[in-house]
């Protein structure tokens, strides 16, 4: 990692790398809410999301090496590490209530309830502030998306989760994402 | 650019660059990124950005004191700057011919002796500096110590459980020297991996652990290797060790895929 210029944001994960605490608070200071906004919102859980924030800062401590300035920013880096740890535990979550649902299923049918993740999604939805960039999105769009980031389904299992044709979801996954970049340039 | 490069490339960064590209779709484009095509490479820096403004377009939440404590506590902040010491100086009063020359006799003397000490303080303060900086060096890692040292007691908990069951993976054509271990308490639900003998990830590619159920993977988490090629991974929620067909790691694009892509390095 070559030394970035000092006072950037790139220089304070150098100076972590290096060993340097005050660094480590500092980024903590800086991007922890919308880390924690970030986890609150894919695990639906306040508690767990701390433990998972804890989780991700101890991994920027110890892999604050693995850095790459060129790829994406400080903030941006942080935050794909906190979806990607939120997201394997949703899955891992997600694995084991269908274990327990084909469990309870076996000894009795009950009225069928939507999915946990998507109750929280629209849960969520009514709560919190809906982004202005999202907001240029058509519902559809904005919901295939979310699917994807918030929850990280893939097309397929998208098109599975809303019973809707495959090519579709590719189509609004890709209008959807042009929209957000025009709304993000603009904005 | 690369020869195969045409707007369908383009057209999957977006679903890519979300996480949400899969299948053969997924396969061609990571093709076709690994032989090296800079357009697209550039196009999928843009989306990553536009990504992480989505990730950044959340509401923020503040924090609980205990996290930012046991942030604080594994990365101790260095001592304060040294107290700035204040110098009274003495009222100058004017006085006719000797009085007044012997004043500034004795304030020359006092300024001298001022020097003199500030020169001691800033040696003592600058020791004192040095001290606190090997003090908080000590403390990042009594911190990581701590934090390894609870880690590992919690794995030795899962390994050391009455119950516990152990699953060894064994390298595969491309990793022959490689191996793995994977104890799972099924008491617990819970199971701690250790892998050795495996070469270091590449730029923008991790490990990941899979138990197969019901002919399906289903993902463990990702690790990275250390220099030694080795690399562990707790997991949470595991499968009752009866409804676990195999384990496996293959090797994915950094933070993880919902399925398997990559190549598989190790399976037991």
């Amino acid at each position: 990692m070559t030394s970035p210029p000092p006072d950037t944001e790139p220089a304070l994960i150098h100076r972590i790398a290096s060993g340097d605490g005050e660094a480590l608070t500092r980024l903590f200071d800086l991007h922890s809410p919308v880390a924690l906004g970030l986890l609150v919102r894919i695990l639906g859980d306040r508690a767990e999301a701390e433990e998972v924030l804890q989780e991700v800062f101890l991994q920027v401590w110890t892999q604050a090496d693995r850095y790459d300035a060129e790829r994406s920013s400080p903030r941006g880096w942080l935050l794909m590490l906190a979806r990607s740890r939120a997201l394997d535990r949703l899955r891992r979550r997600e694995a084991r209530r269908r274990r327990e649902e084909e469990s309870v299923e076996e000894e009795t049918r009950l009225d069928r309830i939507e999915p946990d993740g998507t109750g929280r999604l629209e849960a969520a939805e009514r709560k919190s502030r809906v982004s202005s960039a999202l907001g240029v999105l058509s519902p559809e769009q904005r919901h295939c998306i979310e699917l994807a980031f918030f929850e990280g389904l893939t097309h397929t299992q998208i098109a599975e989760r809303l019973k809707a044709p495959l090519g579709t979801i590719k189509s609004r996954i890709l209008l959807g994402m042009n929209k957000l970049r025009q709304a993000l340039s603009t904005s | 650019m690369t020869p195969g490069h045409s707007t369908r490339h383009e057209e999957l960064l977006p679903a890519y660059a979300l996480g949400a590209l899969d299948g053969g779709e997924l396969r061609e484009l990571e093709a076709h990124l690994a032989a090296g095509c800079e357009e697209c490479r550039r196009l999928l820096d843009l989306w990553q950005g536009d990504v992480e403004e989505l990730a950044a377009s959340v509401e923020p939440v503040e924090p609980s004191e205990t996290t930012r404590r046991r942030i604080q506590r594994l990365a101790p902040a260095p001592a304060a700057p040294a107290p700035v010491v204040a110098i009274r100086r003495s009222p100058v009063t004017r006085w006719a011919g000797l009085a007044a020359a012997a004043c500034l006799l004795i304030a020359a003397g006092s300024l001298w002796r001022q020097a003199q000490l500030g020169r001691q303080l800033d040696q003592v303060g600058a020791d004192r500096d040095r001290l606190a900086r090997e003090v908080a060096g000590l403390d990042q890692q009594l911190g990581l110590a701590r934090a390894e040292s609870q880690r590992l007691a919690e794995s030795l908990s899962i390994i050391t459980s009455p119950d516990s069951r152990l699953v060894q993976l064994a390298g595969l054509e491309t990793t022959p020297q490689a191996s793995g271990h994977t104890f799972i308490s099924p008491q617990r639900g819970a199971a701690v991996f250790y892998a050795s003998g495996l070469p270091a990830s590449e730029p923008g590619k991790t490990y990941q652990l899979w138990w197969i159920q019901d002919g399906k993977p289903i993902s463990a988490g990702t690790f990275d290797v250390d220099e030694q090629g080795s690399g562990n991974l707790r997991v949470e929620n595991v499968a009752p060790p009866g409804q676990i067909q195999a384990w496996a790691v293959t090797v994915e694009p950094e933070g993880g895929v919902p399925q398997p892509t990559g190549t598989m390095v190790l399976k037991g």
